[in-house]
């Protein structure tokens, strides 16, 4: 088994590392960067815990090996927070109750946040699209379908 | 024990050199099959000397649209399909195929090549691809040749890829004159769902005649079997004539005798029926006949 060396930006950070040949995003983000915002979930691409923005696209970090994205731009939830203070959606998933046991809720973000990226005025059904891989066992969704439309309202502004 | 070396190439000379060179090789494109494998600790893996990385390879990343052709690269994404304005407007039941493709994180990494290479049982492209009459592109170092993708196919999961070879990519010509399509599916839920079952319908009409039809399932039969006894029935007939619910009958008796009655045949008998119905309404009124 190799190591691989591979160059890449996470929340606007560039890291050079070296990751084995079996790693996966999700592995290099939580042990190699300490960034254990990212959750692991089910570990087979259905849950959506592990979901970050890998080049503008929403996707799980359990399904890609580190050594394949080389030279890639990733966003995890840790890049959400500016200057201290919580980014819109964040806010609307505080304020819609949105998070109940919230091990669900980082990968909502992203791929909210993937979502609003492209299409700051989503309806409903393209929100419920963008959201569709991420599992919640508690709330039910709407309360995150509500936040992340709140959240849109809020970036039109 | 799983334990390979990486290997990562960008472009397909490259791809082919370590094809040719090396023995015991897997190709990763999105990852979405081979990570599964990797964290169940499939048994399949530990033959693996060589994991050869070509989602870097951006020359199989194009989707190339001619007057009377499509070439749809091997690592093109299900969300690009999906996304595609000509798929959209013109062979919409390959956009509404990707659509129901897992969920918005497998479709953007997920690849046409890797879906087609796995050949799935439930792979949702091979319905639409086989109504479409696609062909795959192969290349190794010696050649390049074309397969038809019903040829392509060997059995689940099994396809007659060789060794050497690369899939660059799938290749259709776009139906000539006025023609409908239309997919149908059904999922145990909307999101992330492996086909239960799907069905692709194409037809090519001239003045009211049906000149050709393709009806596909998914997931029915062991691996994507164009119902050729339904084509054949509905060539030469008006379109305005066709009873859905006999073409629904036909669709599953053709699946039965594939199969021979399994398990699963109660439930998958009246289903299969019914999404083939649905197909031909459908296109019936799509075509202005109503219902």
């Amino acid at each position: 088994m190799n190591k691989i060396n591979v160059e890449i930006t996470v929340n606007e950070k560039k890291y050079e590392l070296e990751v084995g040949a079996k790693e996966r995003l999700l592995d290099t983000l939580r042990k190699q960067l300490k960034l254990t915002g990212t959750k692991e979930g089910c570990s087979v691409g259905e849950c959506g815990a592990c979901t970050v923005i890998l080049d503008d696209e929403a996707v799980n970090s359990c399904m890609v090996l580190t050594a394949q994205v080389d030279g890639s731009k990733i966003i995890t939830v840790e890049g959400l927070e500016s200057k201290g203070g919580l980014h819109p959606l964040q806010k609307a998933f505080i304020d819609n109750q949105a998070v109940q046991c919230g091990f669900c809720t980082p990968g909502m973000l992203m791929s909210a946040l993937a979502l609003l990226n492209k299409n700051p005025n989503p309806n409903k059904e393209e929100i419920k699209t963008a959201l569709e891989g991420n599992l919640c066992r508690c709330t039910g969704y709407q309360q995150i379908i509500d936040a992340v439309e709140a959240a849109a309202a809020e970036w039109g502004k | 024990v799983i334990d390979y070396q990486f290997i990562k190439v960008n472009t397909v000379e490259e791809a082919l050199k370590v094809l040719a060179e090396k023995n015991n090789v897997k190709i990763i494109a999105g990852g979405t099959d081979v990570l599964v494998e990797l964290h169940k600790e499939s048994k399949d893996l530990e033959s693996v000397d060589y994991l050869l990385d070509i989602s870097g390879i951006e020359e199989l990343k194009d989707i190339k649209i001619t007057e009377d052709k499509v070439e749809i690269g091997g690592l093109v994404t299900h969300s690009r399909v999906l996304k595609n304005k000509f798929f959209t407007e013109n062979i919409p039941f390959l956009a509404a195929a990707a659509k129901d493709i897992g969920s918005t994180q497998i479709r953007n990494r997920g690849t046409v090549g890797g879906n087609v290479c796995n050949a799935s049982p439930a792979a949702d492209l091979f319905a639409p691809l086989l109504a479409l009459e696609s062909e795959v592109v192969l290349r190794s170092q010696k050649e390049k040749r074309k397969l038809k993708i019903t040829d392509f196919i060997k059995g689940p999961y099994k396809t007659h890829i060789k060794k050497d070879e690369l899939l660059e990519k799938v290749v259709f010509k776009i139906p000539a004159g006025e023609y409908y399509c239309n997919f149908q599916k059904i999922g145990r839920r909307k999101a992330l769902n492996i086909s239960r079952l799907c069905l692709a319908f194409l037809t090519v009409i001239e003045d009211g005649v049906i000149k050709k039809a393709n009806l596909v399932p998914g997931a029915a039969t062991p691996y994507p079997t164009p119902f050729k006894k339904i084509d054949d029935y509905l060539k030469g007939k008006l379109l305005a004539d066709i009873d859905p619910a006999e073409i629904g009958k036909m669709a599953s008796d053709s699946m039965v005798e594939i199969t021979g009655e399994r398990w699963s045949t109660p439930y998958k008998r009246p289903a299969l029926s019914k999404l083939a119905e649905r197909a031909v309404s459908c296109v019936k009124e799509e075509a202005g006949f109503d219902e």
